[in-house]
């Protein structure tokens, strides 16, 4: 059974007093199974954090389904198995982050000496220990992450929803976060992961979803939605002689000069093969050879540049 | 069934506990509370001024001072109750918590009377002092006031998440402090609906019909006011304790009303 299924998902928004109408999310379907880090990717504006409040029940959609776990979204009981981080964490600031952990530890119900022994855990698994009893207001953006990663885990949740997790943390920061992310993989948690840094998405998803304008456009694991196929392959060499850097810039493929040396680009590898048994054959030197094949950066920004005539959203 | 309403209960506790928190650490409700007391120390002033008639003057204007102050510490918090959780986005960490809707709104609320009843007991512990350092006695009477003051602060907290649940802050706080003037002046309202030159006349009735559903403030706050055609006040005859539990009652079912409402405009909104 899916953790996490929304079928046929709409949400329009009515506003001002003309009652203009903004269709956010125009019937997404999409199911992410136990214990797998999926990845909701889709530039500004896609999407995405609507269909998380939807799911964490800040909204309500205009027709179609979301279930967590089971039920329907928003569902008390649903909401206790769940953790939630929110895009940009705004917090009680006059609080401390122990005092913070302890109020939503009360709201999971549980009692004190739990509240108390896992908020301690969790403060020194975000790394908070030195700032546990300062208010929030006091804290750092990053700082605010870490606090509301803390928030996010405290109910042992069996499915974490991130929105944004990554921002406002330092290389460090993300680092700490990719881990805590595999390691919650390892306890068998769900992670609904949302996100526009393509890298996060990369190092850490067994799948990903890619949502343009309220559409979803790609769901799969990384392997199936990116192409094997060698997009082109970069080869930086040196030659002993003039006469031998001659030679090899005689061999198909667009060459360039760059400071490391000189740089030949070919499409194919056995173009590629060829000139590196003649470089070598010259008495050359191979300083770098880097094959491309597609990046999720390339299939986002081409996914986000489709034209599928939906114009800009308005209804 | 008994371990989901203890659990409902714990969810409400941990809300109001934090609204509690949150109002302590408000430094403009200690400016607000400093100025009762400025009150009951000028009270001190004037006393000296009056013929033999310190007490009077003492409790008077101490009783003047913790309503006053009560009604704006209600009215500022109650309708930044709801709006400042919407305008700082900290409902977006809240309301995916496995509470409901209206246990949030219900915490918030009992946080705030908690609140306001505590600064009411501080207040009123000050004004004793002044008034036994005057030879005076604060006694029951005083205290059954005291309690009217409470259950009035109550309402008009109600009254104001009613407002604030549909509509922004500036509005609410406006709706909220009009309907505590007409509500405090019912009486003259009334009189005015059926005296004369208005009794059954269309204004008449729609005045009658307004002053029959605005809260009851009056009835709350009597010191000084004639209730049954007789003056009622804390330095002669005030009113009994059946009167304080009826009135206690009536704003209780009155602000349960309002909160009803402001649970249901709140529970199908969309928290953008």
């Amino acid at each position: 059974m899916a953790v996490l299924h929304v079928s046929d998902l709409r949400k329009t928004f009515t506003r001002g007093l003309l009652r203009r109408r903004t269709e956010a999310l125009r019937g997404i379907t999409l199911a992410v199974e136990r214990g797998e880090i999926f990845g909701f990717l889709g530039p500004n504006g896609a999407g995405k954090t609507t269909t998380i409040k939807i799911l964490m029940g800040l909204i309500f959609a205009s027709s179609g389904r979301a279930e967590l776990l089971g039920a329907p979204a928003g569902d008390r009981r649903v909401k206790a198995r769940v953790g939630y981080l929110p895009e940009n964490p705004y917090f009680y600031d006059y609080l401390s982050a122990r005092e913070l952990l302890d109020m939503v530890g009360r709201l999971h119900g549980l009692d004190r000496r739990t509240r108390r022994a896992r908020a301690g855990a969790l403060i020194e698994r975000v790394g908070l220990g030195h700032a546990a009893d300062r208010p929030l207001r006091s804290f750092s953006k990053g700082m605010l992450q870490r606090a509301g990663l803390a928030q996010a885990l405290i109910g042992e949740p069996e499915l974490v929803v991130l929105d944004e997790p990554m921002s406002g943390l330092d290389p460090v920061g993300r680092k700490e976060v990719r881990d805590l992310v595999h390691e919650l993989r390892e306890r068998g948690t769900t992670v609904f992961f949302c996100t526009h840094i393509l890298a996060d998405a990369t190092a850490v998803c067994d799948r990903v979803g890619i949502l343009v304008k309220g559409r979803l456009r790609d769901v799969g694991s990384l392997s199936e939605l990116l192409e094997p196929r060698l997009r082109s392959v970069e080869i930086v060499w040196q030659a002993p002689s003039d006469d031998a850097v001659a030679t090899l810039q005689g061999f198909p493929g667009q060459h360039r000069e760059a400071a490391e040396g000189h740089v030949l680009s070919v499409d194919d590898q056995a173009e590629a093969d060829r000139f590196v048994r003649a470089l070598l054959d010259a008495g050359g030197r191979l300083l770098q050879l880097l094959a491309h094949r597609q990046s999720l950066e390339a299939l986002f920004v081409s996914e986000a540049q489709r034209d599928d005539g939906d114009g800009e959203g308005d209804a | 069934m008994s371990g989901a309403i203890v659990g409902g209960g714990a969810r409400v506790w941990a809300v109001a506990l934090n609204t509690f928190r949150e109002a302590v650490r408000n430094r403009v409700l200690y400016v607000l509370a400093m100025f009762a007391v400025g009150l009951m120390a000028f009270s001190l002033v004037l006393g000296e001024l009056s013929m033999h008639e310190e007490v009077r003057v003492i409790k008077d204007l101490g009783l003047a001072g913790i309503s006053f102050v009560g009604v704006v510490i209600a009215l500022f918090l109650g309708v930044n109750l709801l709006s400042k959780e919407l305008d700082r986005k900290t409902v977006y960490f809240v309301i995916p918590k496995p509470l409901q809707r209206w246990e949030f709104l219900l915490g918030k609320y009992l946080g705030q009377v908690f609140t306001l009843t505590i600064l009411v007991g501080l207040m009123a512990l000050i004004l004793a002092a002044f008034v036994t350092a005057e030879g005076g006695t604060h006694g029951v009477v005083m205290v059954r006031a005291e309690v009217l003051v409470v259950v009035e602060l109550a309402l008009l907290t109600a009254v104001a998440m009613l407002f604030s649940s549909f509509s922004s802050p500036y509005l609410s706080a406006m709706l909220t402090a009009a309907l505590w003037v007409i509500g405090r002046n019912r009486g003259e309202l009334m009189a005015f609906a059926t005296g004369k030159k208005l009794e059954g006349t269309p204004l008449g009735t729609v005045l009658e019909m307004v002053a029959d559903m605005v809260p009851d403030f009056h009835a709350l706050y009597i010191s000084g006011a004639q209730l049954g055609g007789q003056v009622v006040s804390v330095h002669e005859s005030f009113v009994s304790w059946g009167y304080v539990a009826e009135a206690s009652a009536y704003g209780m079912l009155y602000a349960a009303v309002c909160l009803v409402v402001a649970m249901l405009l709140f529970s199908r909104r969309d928290l953008t």
